[in-house]
């Protein structure tokens, strides 16, 4: 009887265990190889040939498709400059240098990866439409409300992520740079 | 006591072994796989131009609102694929995945030289058949070798503004995944 009751701990123990772990692993990965730049970050492996299994068992799950090492490189903050998450109600600026890239776009999805229905019906912005300052730089505002300039909107979502794609980029194809100058987000206001 | 905890230890090891085989058997028994979503686009060996991404209705996760797109599932069964497109002037990439939506090679238009896609994909075998008699078309074109057997091929082409849209899209309707060698 005592046999039968250490048994049923033990696979007990081992099913929920097992199976728990392995589903917060490929929930919340990718874990390796990720490329971190202030508040953002890119796994630059994630989608390729040598993707590790918890990555391989992400794409199945949600089903993404990469982009490749010849055509750019994704990066995504959930946090702003401060480590404090990105929040619906507030209002941020994103100022500062971009790597070397031919072509740069910048998206605003929820926190389950969907694109937000707005005010302006604008998703994204790219480096070609967007408004620069005499010298080059930009402000990029992020806000649920209505801002003057080059305003990315959002839902008044509980939290949101943003996604910096830069194509045709020699981040993917050279080595991984010492300081790769990524633009911050700064917090505004909040309602 | 001694024992029970033997066991509990036990139980902790075999479910180590558990996380394993569900991480490793996860993307075979995946059916939301980006693979199994492209089926409702339509039939294999052709391309199929994705709507424009829009809150609420995006094609498949993840797509840059800024970019249309076009997808192709294809086999490599029954021969070498063979992608050939004219595109605008503009920004375009190329990607190719395995099964699994790994990504196997990738291109972009100015790695490629050109506002033309021209790409053979080969298995290794097909590869060194063709090498005994390689045909014409392929002088021009990008000949890639990839060891899989199924794939998809992902084409994107920027769009700056919205009135250069319909000139893509329309690019993008007549992309060609099944071109004669």
């Amino acid at each position: 009887m005592r046999l039968l009751i250490d048994l049923a701990v033990a696979i007990v123990i081992a099913t929920v265990l097992g199976f728990s772990s392995a589903w917060f692993a490929v929930e919340h990965g990718p874990w390796f190889g990720a490329l971190t730049a202030g508040p953002w970050t890119a796994w630059p492996e994630a989608g390729s040939t040598d993707a590790d299994p918890y990555s391989l068992a992400m794409l199945a799950r949600t089903g993404e498709v990469p982009l490749g090492a010849g055509e750019g490189l994704s990066f995504t903050a959930e946090n702003d400059s401060d480590g404090q998450p990105l929040a619906g109600r507030c209002v941020y600026q994103i100022v500062g240098q971009t790597p070397p890239a031919r072509l740069w776009t910048l998206t605003a999805y929820d926190a389950a990866g969907r694109l937000m229905v707005n005010a302006a019906s604008r998703t994204g912005f790219n480096s070609r439409d967007i408004l620069r300052r005499e010298d080059g730089s930009f402000v990029i505002t992020v806000s649920s409300r209505v801002e003057p300039g080059n305003w990315l909107p959002i839902a008044p979502v509980e939290r949101f992520k943003l996604v910096f794609r830069l194509y045709d980029t020699p981040l993917t194809t050279g080595g991984r740079p010492t300081d790769l100058a990524m633009p911050a987000i700064r917090k505004g206001g909040c309602t | 006591m001694k024992r029970t905890l033997l066991f509990a230890l036990g139980g902790v090891l075999l479910g180590g072994i558990i996380h394993i085989a569900v991480v490793f058997l996860v993307p075979y028994y995946a059916n939301n796989d980006a693979w199994a979503q492209m089926r409702k686009f339509g039939p294999d060996g052709q391309f199929h131009v994705l709507p424009v991404p829009e809150p609420g209705a995006e094609p498949l996760v993840s797509l840059d609102p800024n970019f249309v797109q076009a997808v192709c599932r294809f086999s490599l069964a029954d021969g070498p694929v063979h992608m050939q497109a004219a595109l605008p002037n503009e920004f375009w990439s190329v990607a190719v995945f395995d099964r699994r939506g790994r990504n196997v090679y990738s291109l972009n238009d100015r790695s490629a030289e050109r506002t033309r896609l021209d790409l053979a994909i080969l298995t290794p075998l097909q590869m060194a058949q063709i090498r005994q008699n390689p045909p014409a078309s392929l002088d021009t074109a990008v000949v890639v070798e990839l060891p899989i057997d199924v794939g998809f091929g992902l084409l994107r082409v920027f769009v700056p503004d919205g009135s250069l849209l319909a000139a893509a899209t329309d690019a993008l309707t007549r992309a060609n995944c099944a071109a004669a060698l």
